[in-house]
């Protein structure tokens, strides 16, 4: 592989890896807030239990969606020096947004809902968590504008060799992102109502005491999908609408292919959500039959994300902006294949770890259930017994 | 509008050095005062209310570097390529230690974490005064200089005295040193100096290379009037987490 083929593995690999815990994030964010909020209003431990046992995986999730993050946020500056040449005007206001404003705020206000359990007044600390959705969706939208100006640069013009931004409001209707952000966020909503499902049916399949805790959840979970999908298929198929000419033709079957399988899994997997899972929603919990296949299930919509992306991203290639600047144009000078491939590896290697680790610690806190939780641990009421079944 | 932007990169990146400077310093201090495994909770108990709302201080200056500086971000970046990726492992390590390190309770997992905050708190600490001195001689130097790894070792000493500092502060008396909020601000200043520096000695080249006024508008407009928010959040966290009779909750999150 020369150099830019490695830039591109490389971004390609800490791109993916930090969406797959996004897309979570994204899905179980409100879920976590809705939840809190229903133990602010009854102060019942069962809704106790249920706010710091997904708040838990939400967390854990999380840590290794921040770090990717990072990650990627310095990778436009060490591998792709020349995006910011050519369009750093541009694409720098929405990535400041992100950075400055979103993430900025995002991981404050998370610090705080984490560490102010039982320190801080019960209101506040449900704001907290609302705020920590509310930024995290801002977080992604900006994410979505700056994306969405490479797949086609609306707003901006080309002067001495640079682009210049003429109209703010055009970045923000960008056909590109009207209906492929909503798309995301239906994905991220799928994704979390998914998760929600197949962590369920696992603890029920296992004969947990907490039936009713795992019950609700798995309910929670099936509405929680059933309303992504619908927004994610509905959004999808909008998207064509207004898709770049030639994006994903005969010449691109690396775009082509992972579209057509995103599209045909994800109609077949609307169809079990929409037509068999929500039907069934109040039998689910007992009917012990469905629990493997719901197990199963868990990791198709992680899948699905990837090869949308894949897709988009794939798609918008020779170009890093659509007729505009060359993904080897935008590479940074003076890079060498020796420079790379050693940050590749580290990148690869320490993320892919950390990711794998991650998942191993959410599969345990699944496989134990909601007790002895750190989450919450030492707020003053651990004098009380966990609430086992209720 | 030049100038504006210039302040807020400033404050920024001699923010980051402040804040997150007691939380690497308490990382470096790991391995030193951290002797039994309940000491070294009690340490990371102390800074954990306050590394999320310090890490990012880094992630805003990026931000505002691409925003603002688009024609130096990727210069200081690639032109500092390994030292850059170097930097970035040893913090997503340090991070991974504080999220992972109670997660499990076995002795080895809890070591291998601990380890992998010091270390990542010392690569990042040292490679701060690298850069620091890389970006002061216009990125002529090589990356690994000696003047840098001098550099290097005074930024780690700063960040160490200002994490001892901050334990004297929101531990007292744990840790052998009484501190007061005054004395954690001048070491605050005294860990931001170089950073300072920097900055006073960068600025007329870094306001000669803003982003068009068209660009810093649109930021400014967007921007500005979410500051006091940003600054309302970060003084929460300051007045949820101050000293005080419980100030240190064990077990902690992270």
């Amino acid at each position: 592989m020369d150099v830019l083929d490695l830039a591109r593995t490389q971004f390609a690999v800490t791109g993916s890896l930090h969406f797959l815990f996004v897309v979570l994030t994204l899905g179980l964010a409100p879920l976590v807030a809705i939840m809190h909020t229903r133990w602010a209003l009854s102060g019942k431990p069962p809704h106790e239990s249920m706010t710091r046992f997904w708040g838990q995986i939400y967390v854990t999730n999380y840590a290794v969606g921040i770090v990717t993050g990072l990650v990627m946020e310095f990778q436009f500056g060490l591998a792709w020096s020349g995006l910011s040449h050519y369009a750093g005007d541009v694409f720098g206001a929405p990535l400041a947004m992100e950075t400055l404003v979103a993430f900025f705020l995002e991981s404050t206000f998370l610090g705080l809902w984490i560490f102010g359990w039982g320190r801080l007044p019960k209101w506040a600390h449900l704001a907290c968590i609302w705020l920590v959705t509310l930024t995290a969706y801002a977080s992604a939208f900006f994410v979505m504008v700056a994306n969405s100006f490479l797949q086609n640069p609306a707003g901006a013009v080309v002067s001495d060799g640079r682009m210049r931004l003429t109209d703010f409001g055009a970045l923000l209707t960008n056909k590109s992102l009207v209906f492929a952000f909503p798309h995301v966020i239906g994905a991220g909503l799928f994704t979390g109502g998914m998760v929600l499902v197949g962590a369920s049916a696992y603890r029920l399949w296992r004969r947990a005491e907490e039936t009713d805790f795992f019950a609700r959840s798995l309910r929670t979970g099936v509405a929680t999908a059933a309303v992504g999908i619908f927004l994610t298929m509905g959004f999808g198929y909008a998207q064509f609408a207004g898709v770049q000419e030639g994006k994903f033709g005969a010449h691109n079957p690396a775009a082509a292919v992972p579209l057509g399988f995103m599209i045909e899994f994800g109609q077949l997997l609307a169809l079990v959500v929409l037509l068999v899972m929500l039907p069934m929603i109040g039998i689910l919990p007992r009917a012990r039959w469905t629990h493997p296949i719901l197990i199963a299930m868990t990791p198709l919509p992680f899948v699905l994300a990837i090869l949308g992306w894949m897709a988009r991203e794939i798609g918008r290639q020779p170009w890093m902006i659509w007729e505009r600047l060359t993904v080897a144009d935008a590479l940074s000078p003076g890079l060498t294949a020796g420079m790379v491939t050693a940050s590749l590896i580290g990148f690869a290697g320490v993320l892919g770890l950390l990711a794998i680790v991650d998942y191993v610690l959410i599969a345990r806190m699944i496989r134990r259930g909601p007790h002895a939780l750190d989450l919450g641990a030492g707020s003053g009421d651990e004098t009380r017994a966990p609430a086992l079944s209720y | 509008m030049e100038l504006i932007w210039f302040a807020v990169f400033a404050v920024l990146l001699a923010g980051y050095f402040a804040l997150e400077g007691f939380d690497l310093g308490v990382g470096l201090l790991l391995p030193v005062l951290g002797r039994t495994r309940e000491a070294r909770d009690r340490m990371v108990a102390a800074v954990a209310p306050y590394v999320l709302a310090n890490e990012v201080w880094l992630v805003a200056v990026a931000g505002t570097m691409f925003g603002v500086y688009p024609l130096l971000e990727g210069e200081v970046l690639a032109g500092l390529y390994p030292l850059v990726v170097a930097m970035l492992l040893c913090w997503v390590l340090r991070d991974a230690g504080l999220w992972f390190r109670r997660r499990l309770d076995g002795r080895a997992w809890r070591g291998l974490w601990d380890a992998a905050i010091a270390f990542g708190s010392l690569g990042l600490s040292v490679g701060w005064g690298m850069t620091l001195y890389a970006a002061a001689t216009g990125f002529e130097a090589p990356p690994v200089h000696p003047a840098g790894l001098m550099l290097g070792v005074v930024v780690t000493l700063l960040f160490a005295l200002h994490g001892w500092t901050f334990l004297g502060w929101r531990t007292p008396g744990v840790f052998g040193v009484t501190r007061s909020g005054r004395a954690l601000a001048a070491t605050g200043l005294l860990a931001a100096l170089p950073a300072l520096g920097l900055l006073a000695g960068a600025m007329p080249f870094l306001l000669g290379h803003s982003a068009p006024p068209a660009t810093l508008n649109v930021l400014s407009v967007m921007v500005l009037p979410v500051a006091p928010i940003m600054v309302g959040a970060q003084v929460w966290v300051w007045r949820t987490f101050r000293p005080g009779k419980d100030a240190v909750r064990l077990p902690s999150f992270f």
